[in-house]
């Protein structure tokens, strides 16, 4: 009976399209969605080649810090390049700034004047560049200055001209040591896709929903029959659940080669603690699916309709509608998330991705442990010993 | 009138999706376009910068903060390593400074000591380091002739405080455009989720056998009925759109009361026009009303994404951006990006706008054209 019940689940479930849409299609197609919307987004953030002009005056051509900065800056077979410069006049350079062709123009006269049209971070590091000359330019003079001072202490007959092109090349060869020290993962599109695997692992509860409303007597006609046949409801409720929780990791795996073969998506190295997640994040879902199917006396489509609410509210708060939101509940209600299964799920992938230690990745595991064994346990005190006089 | 009631009855039970696309909107023009950019004055973007001083903060520690300081956001976090590691992950710092202890004893003695950093590695992340550098690079070409700590301090802050004068030429206010082009584009989201979900819901109730059979045989011409059903929808479209674009009022603020928000508007309104013929195109061809929520889905999630309704145009790839120009969502944020940036509005600057209003426009046509095909060939099969 156990196999007969669980042959028939599976074949239901699947035969079912509305449920195939939601666990299997739906999330493969919101996963290209995120693909083609974000998969620019993060080089788009990197400091790009900036469009400049330069009016080159007779104030600019006799100014050589800014000249030869702007030379070395604008090469472009450097690997440096930072800006792609165009010499004009003012007319014209005016002009390039009205049609949008450049961020801004480096203007010489007395000072130096950089004519932007907006504010913004290319037209930030344009006036940040040109600072940084005048200020070398600055501190060329001034070391000059503090040598010449000294050199004129103990010898009259100095040559400025040596002690400046000294103070040139001290300023020139000057580093900062400075140690990156950061994580190489900290693609945090990553985390969209972590919702995901999330999302689909909760939406498979939806498949535990309709398997147990099959059998439970009050809910469907099916339900009717199987409660008076001589079959140990356990048995029968046993083998529904686990169709359901069959069906859900075929999806599952799906969504799993599609991200990782088609989409790209870096899940970390630590193989065994993503199956074991995804295995018990898979049941949190479900079980999550059986308390709502257990718990909620009502038809079935609204029992699916609290699924996928609860399943988008959870997936809002570990990020998937902005990464941020997560980021904004984990640092504030940090409680709301620790009981979020969705944010257990992500997070716990998260970590994988990030961390080099696994403290968080445990907690997170206990965390879905804890979820599971607490709906499985309210579900069975719900629905043992239940009798019916009349339906 | 009856047709009409039956209408109202069908969208009382949409309610709640309309609701939910209408908070997230809400939500998401709110939450991401807190900007303090003045475009009247040059206001340098800023890096949020993390320093973790393990030092005293005092003489050139202090300093180096302070310029720091100046030139940057500042962001306080717990000083926990995890807390710490997810601000630079979830961009809440873009650069985190480690200043190690003795730095300051260690930089007089010329021991020049590493400092330790972490970077996202964007442009805010580049500025902060573009800022640290700086700092150091001065500081050690000063230090090699000024020993005094006070006296080098005073030379590192004369020269950093040469400042460019910087000249801006634009008299838009661009905080409040980049906010309004945010809001209409999401809008694109709610107006084709809505539209769709509503339509598609009251057309395939109509469908359903037993009304249509009750309708048929209805006093009321078949005719009558479907203007009636037009009208009805039309309606539903209308204030639909006149309550996002009241709600943009509310939410953007006075910048909709110039001619900038004038043809936000009415893009916004072509848009809802071609928004209705693509729900009566699906509602038209659509027999099973599970699928209304699922093809909403598709429809609205994915036209969003791949037209930049959430990611903003200039960060999608080209090749998404060019199989984008098949939907009309893409000349619909495309006009508002173009909005975005006319300072003044005359034949010229509106020539894009015009051709883009044309666009949708031919859009809904075909979509016209099609669903009356479609119904047309129904009609004759049955």
């Amino acid at each position: 009976m156990f196999f007969h019940n669980f042959k028939y689940t599976f074949k239901v479930l699947f035969k079912n399209k509305m449920l195939i849409f939601w666990t299997f299609a739906f999330p493969i197609i919101l996963g290209t969605f995120f693909n083609m919307a974000f998969s620019d987004i993060e080089n788009s953030e990197k400091l790009d080649i900036i469009p400049i002009a330069i009016v080159s005056n007779e104030s600019f051509e006799s100014n050589p810090f800014l000249k030869e900065t702007f030379r070395y800056l604008s090469d472009e077979d450097s690997e440096t390049q930072l800006f792609s410069t165009k010499y004009t006049n003012e007319e014209e350079a005016k002009s390039l700034l009205e049609e949008g062709d450049i961020s801004g123009y480096l203007l010489v006269e007395d000072t130096s004047k950089v004519v932007v049209s907006t504010n913004g971070i290319n037209e930030t590091i344009f006036k940040s560049v040109v600072d940084e000359v005048n200020q070398n330019s600055q501190l060329i003079g001034a070391i000059a200055k503090e040598n010449i001072e000294k050199e004129l202490k103990n010898n009259p007959s100095i040559n400025p001209e040596a002690i400046y092109k000294n103070a040139i090349e001290l300023v020139q060869k000057e580093k900062a040591n400075i140690k990156n020290i950061s994580s190489s993962n900290l693609s945090y599109t990553m985390i969209e896709f972590y919702t995901l695997i999330a999302m689909a692992c909760l939406y498979g509860g939806i498949l535990g929903t309709v398997a147990i409303n099959q059998s439970l007597a009050n809910m469907s006609s099916t339900g009717k029959r199987v409660s008076v046949s001589p079959t140990k409801k356990r048995n029968i409720i046993f083998s529904s659940v686990l169709a359901g929780y069959l069906t859900q990791l075929i999806g599952l795996v799906l969504l799993f080669l599609y991200t990782i073969f088609v989409l790209k998506v870096d899940y970390g190295t630590h193989f065994p603690e993503i199956v074991v997640l995804s295995l018990l994040g898979s049941l949190a879902g479900l079980s999550l699916g059986i308390v709502v199917a257990c718990l909620i006396k009502s038809n079935e489509d609204l029992k699916v309709g609290i699924m996928i609410s609860v399943t988008m509210l959870g997936c809002f708060l570990s990020g998937m509608m902005g990464i941020t939101m997560k980021y904004i509940v984990d640092k504030n209600i940090p409680i709301v998330n620790k009981i979020n299964p969705v944010n257990m799920i992500t997070d716990g992938f998260y970590s994988l991705y990030y961390y080099d230690t696994f403290d968080r990745f445990y907690g997170n595991i206990i965390g879905l442990f804890l979820f599971s064994t607490l709906c499985i346990s309210i579900s069975i005190w719900s629905i043992r010993r239940q009798k019916y006089d009349s339906i | 009138m009856i047709v009409f009631k039956t209408f109202l009855k069908v969208v009382n039970k949409c309610k709640i999706p309309i609701i939910l696309y209408t908070v997230i909107l809400v939500f998401f023009s709110g939450f991401n376009t807190v900007t303090n950019d003045n475009s009247t004055s040059f206001v340098a973007t800023k890096p949020d910068i993390l320093i973790i001083n393990q030092d005293e903060e005092e003489g050139i520690t202090k300093n180096l903060i302070g310029y720091i300081e100046k030139n940057s956001n500042i962001k306080t976090i717990e000083n926990e390593k995890e807390k710490i590691e997810d601000a630079l992950f979830y961009r809440d710092v873009n650069y985190i400074i480690y200043i190690p202890k003795n730095f300051r004893k260690d930089y007089l003695e010329f021991k020049n000591p590493t400092i330790e950093i972490k970077s996202t590695g964007d442009y805010q992340a580049s500025l902060a380091e573009l800022l640290l550098e700086r700092y150091l690079k001065v500081a050690n070409s000063y230090h090699t002739i000024i020993e005094d700590e006070d006296a080098l301090l005073e030379k590192i802050d004369d020269t950093l405080e040469v400042e460019t004068k910087v000249e801006i030429t634009s008299k838009l206010d661009t905080s409040a455009l980049d906010k309004a082009t945010m809001y209409y584009n999401f809008t694109n989201y709610c107006i084709l989720a809505g539209s769709i979900y509503v339509i598609c819901l009251v057309l395939s109730t109509l469908k359903e056998e037993k009304i249509r059979k009750r309708t048929i045989v209805s006093s009321m011409s078949h005719k009558k009925h479907n203007r009636y059903l037009l009208y009805s929808n039309g309606l539903f479209a209308l204030v639909l759109w006149l309550f996002y674009v009241v709600l943009s009022f509310l939410v953007v603020g006075d910048i909709m009361f110039s001619m900038h928000g004038l043809f936000y508007i009415l893009n916004s309104f072509l848009f809802m026009v071609c928004a209705l013929t693509i729900a009566f195109l699906i509602g038209n061809f659509l027999i099973d009303k599970n699928a209304i929520n699922g093809l909403v889905n598709v429809i609205a999630l994915g036209s969003s994404f791949l037209c930049g309704a959430f990611v903003p145009p200039e960060y999608l790839p080209d090749t998404v951006l060019k199989i984008a120009h098949a939907l009309p969502s893409y000349w619909f944020i495309n006009t508002n990006q173009t909005i975005k940036e006319i300072e003044v509005f005359n034949v010229d600057s509106i020539r894009p706008i015009i051709i883009n209003f044309s666009i949708l426009l031919l859009f809904s046509i075909i979509f016209i054209l099609i669903t009356n095909w479609i119904s047309y060939r129904k009609r004759k099969i049955g």
